[in-house]
């Protein structure tokens, strides 16, 4: 019996420490971890109003994330990308609302309540060493740059959305990416292209990051949109006005 | 206004008596005016920019000047010193590296030492030279009638010198000996030209091109490929698994396969026109990734909108509803590869296209 009450008071204790005390009444599901907890926390103060209640999704506003894996809310989340400022044609990157940690713990609590694609945890993201850079940038114009164009800058697609410049993008970003397809990208998991491929690739794109503009000012490496826009605008300019001149001097 | 004179007509009248050029008398000038009067210009004025030589004002122009030929001499030694000697080898990143001025550097250099040159020749001209005015005498209508009566007479002569009018055979034998040379200018024409039998209506997945069994897909680097080896959601490009299926000996066979969503597989299934029925195999859908409209890879998946989009004009195509164009100048669907998966687990092509890929051609729907 007293061995049962201590039980009970470490218990009581911890969910004293851990939880905030307007949820104190609430009942606990006890299935969950306590990061898929924190999670869970977060997720009903902030994501439920589209995603709704255990991430069923609502109709018209934000899908089901059953399913959807860590990788997608990790990225998601830290990249600012969710929550949406407001509904539009494609979320936006911007600065994230929530820490790593906490995007972690929502990570977390969709990963329990529905599964899916998890960033393998024996990828050595944090250092490239060794990866093949060339082989990446063969995978890179296979299965990218027909959207992400072939230096990485983005390019345009259907109604208002587009595939964004990768810049920005840190390894494992991409790599979650890859993994959970977000928005309009298609899907890449593990079985299309395996870690090690991923890797060349995450290199190749970190290789075009890291790189000098060849040739002065890249125009954002939008290619021959952007290219020829500025040379039809300068160039049309300048010529108008050399005529300008020409026929006000004579 | 009818008492004016015009100069020229004026001027031919008071110098009736022309000069007398090799008078030892006659100044350079004079000569240089007779020598315009004879091609009918006549001066009107004529003074020098400076009439007292060495002012202040004459220097600074000439300093002025000069200053921009000597900008030119040193931007121009700058270039080759640049040129031999700037670091101009590739160096990665390259933030605060010299090599990614090379070209900068080039470009501003060449441009101020032309620039230079020409600015100083423009102010040589425009404040050195002496301010003159001119007239030239104008021509108008039609040659003088003599002139042209003489002309015609010569041209006939010419013609009849040869006699061909009298001589019929001469006339038929030129004829003969230059009609064929000739046709065989155009013969390299006619190289250009042959009958591309069938290969407008085949891809590299026609059993022909694998003795006439079933061609299998494979990836560009002549893997097979396994349908669990697509994400749902993703997409693939594939080629025909024959010798040469990834290379531009079969460039109309590139092909884009898609593992679609349940449900929206089940959409595309219903949708399916009569000729592709049954060309899915489970979710996975095949399309030429050639573009109908001028044949760029069409190859833009959305995997959410379910559309596939073309780079070059913004054609849209809908995958569940047989890649049918619902945007852009595109008016033709992407045709369908009908697709199956063997007794050895690969993917493989049931058979060709139905219908032609690519963009239309002449002879399209004649077969």
């Amino acid at each position: 019996m007293a061995r049962f009450i201590a039980a009970l008071a470490f218990v009581g204790a911890t969910y004293t420490a851990f939880s905030p005390g307007i949820y104190a009444d609430e009942p606990t599901d006890s299935a969950l971890t306590l990061d898929e907890q924190r999670g869970k926390e977060i997720f009903d103060q902030s994501c439920i109003s589209c995603h709704g209640p255990d991430a069923q999704g609502v109709e018209d506003r934000g899908p089901s994330l059953i399913g959807v894996g860590s990788a997608a809310v990790e990225f998601q989340v830290n990249t600012g990308r969710m929550p949406m400022a407001r509904q539009e044609a494609q979320a936006l990157r911007k600065p994230p609302m929530f820490t790593p940690e906490q995007a972690a713990f929502l990570g977390a609590y969709i990963q329990a309540i529905g599964g899916g694609p998890e960033v393998p945890e024996d990828v050595d993201l944090d250092n490239l060493e060794g990866a093949d850079v060339a082989n990446g940038g063969t995978l890179f114009r296979v299965n990218c740059s027909s959207c992400h164009a072939f230096s990485t800058g983005g390019g345009a697609l259907s109604s208002g959305k587009f595939a964004p410049d990768l810049h920005p993008a840190s390894a494992v970003e991409i790599y979650q990416a890859m993994l959970s397809g977000p928005q309009n990208m298609p899907v890449f998991a593990d079985n299309q292209l395996t870690p090690d491929q991923k890797r060349d690739l995450i290199a190749y794109i970190k290789y075009i990051q890291d790189d000098q503009a060849q040739g002065g000012w890249d125009l954002g490496a939008f290619g021959p949109s952007t290219e020829g826009l500025a040379i039809f605008l300068v160039g049309i300019v300048a010529l108008a006005l050399a005529t300008l001149w020409i026929a006000g001097k004579s | 206004m009818s008492t004016e004179v015009p100069a020229g007509e004026g001027k031919k009248d008071e110098q009736a008596e022309p000069l007398d050029v090799l008078d030892p008398n006659v100044t350079r000038f004079e000569l240089v005016k007779e020598a315009l009067r004879r091609d009918g210009v006549e001066i009107l004025h004529y003074e020098p920019r400076f009439p007292v030589p060495g002012t202040k004002e004459e220097k600074r122009v000439v300093r002025t000047i000069s200053f921009f030929f000597v900008l030119s001499g040193l931007a121009a030694l700058g270039f080759i010193v640049a040129y031999i000697w700037w670091p101009w080898e590739y160096e990665f990143g390259g933030a605060d590296t010299w090599s990614k001025w090379y070209t900068p550097v080039l470009g501003a250099l060449l441009g101020i030492a032309l620039g230079g040159i020409g600015i100083g020749i423009l102010t040589w001209s425009k404040k050195l030279l002496p301010v003159e005015e001119l007239m030239q005498e104008r021509h108008d209508g039609a040659s003088d009638p003599v002139e042209r009566r003489l002309t015609g007479a010569t041209l006939v002569h010419i013609g009849d010198e040869t006699g061909v009018a009298r001589r019929p055979m001469l006339k038929r034998a030129l004829l003969f000996g230059a009609a064929p040379l000739g046709l065989a200018a155009l013969m390299p024409i006619g190289g250009l030209i042959k009958d591309p039998g069938d290969a407008l209506f085949t891809t590299g997945f026609n059993p022909k091109f694998n003795g006439g069994n079933p061609v299998r897909l494979m990836r560009e680097d002549g893997t097979l490929i396994r349908p669990e080896e697509i994400s749902v959601g993703g997409q693939i490009t594939v080629f025909p698994a024959i010798p040469g299926g990834a290379t531009l000996k079969h460039a109309d066979s590139p092909t884009l396969l898609i593992h679609l969503r349940e449900p929206d597989a089940e959409e595309a299934r219903n949708n399916a026109y009569e000729m592709n029925k049954g060309s899915q195999w489970e979710n996975l859908i095949a399309y030429s990734k050639i573009c109908t409209h001028v044949g760029c890879p069409a190859s833009l998946y959305e995997q959410q909108t379910n559309r596939l989009l073309c780079p070059c004009h913004q054609s849209q195509f809908h995958i569940t509803n047989n890649a049918t164009p619902i945007f852009g100048p595109a008016t033709r669907a992407l045709p369908q590869l009908p697709i199956s998966v063997d007794e050895e687990g690969y993917l493989y092509a049931t058979s060709d296209y139905k219908v032609a890929i690519g963009p239309a051609f002449w002879e399209r729907e004649r077969k």
